[in-house]
């Protein structure tokens, strides 16, 4: 069973970490077509 | 923007509960936890290409070039899926076969189509005028796709396999999963589905930008 606790917090760091990196993604996409505009 | 925290929030939970509550195959034991990411990350593999398939005809149709860069994103983020797909089914391959590759007729087939689509790539960076580039490519994709629903559903049921067959449904086609494991599959399946719609969505407006930047500088 700890094996699972620590399966469950590496998956959760990289939930956390690719969900970080593709709203940073978003909002830059946003700027750049505000500018475009 | 709700529902990006929604998505957040709900994958988080998925997670955790993918995690504490009892395994889902409690034969095969802890390792059929993949289960809750693999098959979702299989699931938009196939849409995925099917997306593409569906550009690429579009293209033919119409010849706008933005059904092609659409087209090539959705095959791109597919092919993406299946090297996470091909990876999580090789952790479980590692826990309950002994190696985490077997030529099993499943990884076989998934090997195969991994360098179907490698090659879709390779022929769009193989040719370098655009209008020829994407018609090339808009009939390799369609080709490319006829042969999904062979290499993940029937050629790998075609001969003996050690890939567990009846995850999801039975001979019978009914439900195999218990309550509890029926709401953490088909949430994650759910929660996966909207996060490729995100990245895709992402990915065609990238495009679409550095192609009207192209253009302003030709």
């Amino acid at each position: 069973m700890d094996g699972n606790y620590i399966a469950l917090a590496v998956t959760l760091v990289v939930w956390v970490g690719l969900f970080y990196f593709i709203m940073s993604l978003d909002k830059s996409v946003k700027k750049l077509e505000e500018k475009i505009k | 923007m709700w529902w990006k925290w929604l998505l957040f929030l709900g994958m988080g939970v998925m997670i955790y509960f993918s995690f504490v509550t009892p395994a889902p195959q409690r034969m095969i034991g802890e390792a059929s936890r993949v289960f809750y990411y693999h098959i979702p990350q299989a699931w938009i593999c196939v849409l995925a290409f099917l997306m593409s398939m569906i550009y690429s005809i579009r293209f033919l149709k119409t010849k706008d070039i933005n059904f092609d860069d659409k087209a090539a994103e959705a095959a791109r983020l597919g092919f993406i899926f299946c090297i996470l797909a091909t990876v999580t089914g090789s952790i479980f391959a590692k826990v309950t076969w002994g190696s985490f590759w077997n030529w099993d007729p499943r990884e076989t087939s998934v090997f195969i189509l991994l360098l179907i689509y490698a090659a879709y790539f390779s022929l769009r960076g193989a040719v370098e005028i655009e209008e020829r580039k994407a018609t090339l490519s808009a009939v390799y994709s369609i080709f490319a796709f006829v042969t999904v629903p062979f290499l993940i559903f029937v050629v790998p049921r075609m001969t003996p396999s050690l890939h567990p067959e009846d995850s999801v449904v039975n001979a019978d086609m009914k439900f195999t999963m218990g309550p509890a494991v029926r709401m953490i599959f088909f949430s994650s399946l759910g929660f996966f589905t909207v996060l490729y719609f995100w990245m895709f969505s992402l990915a065609k407006r990238l495009k679409r930008m550095e192609r009207i930047e192209s253009e302003k500088e030709d």
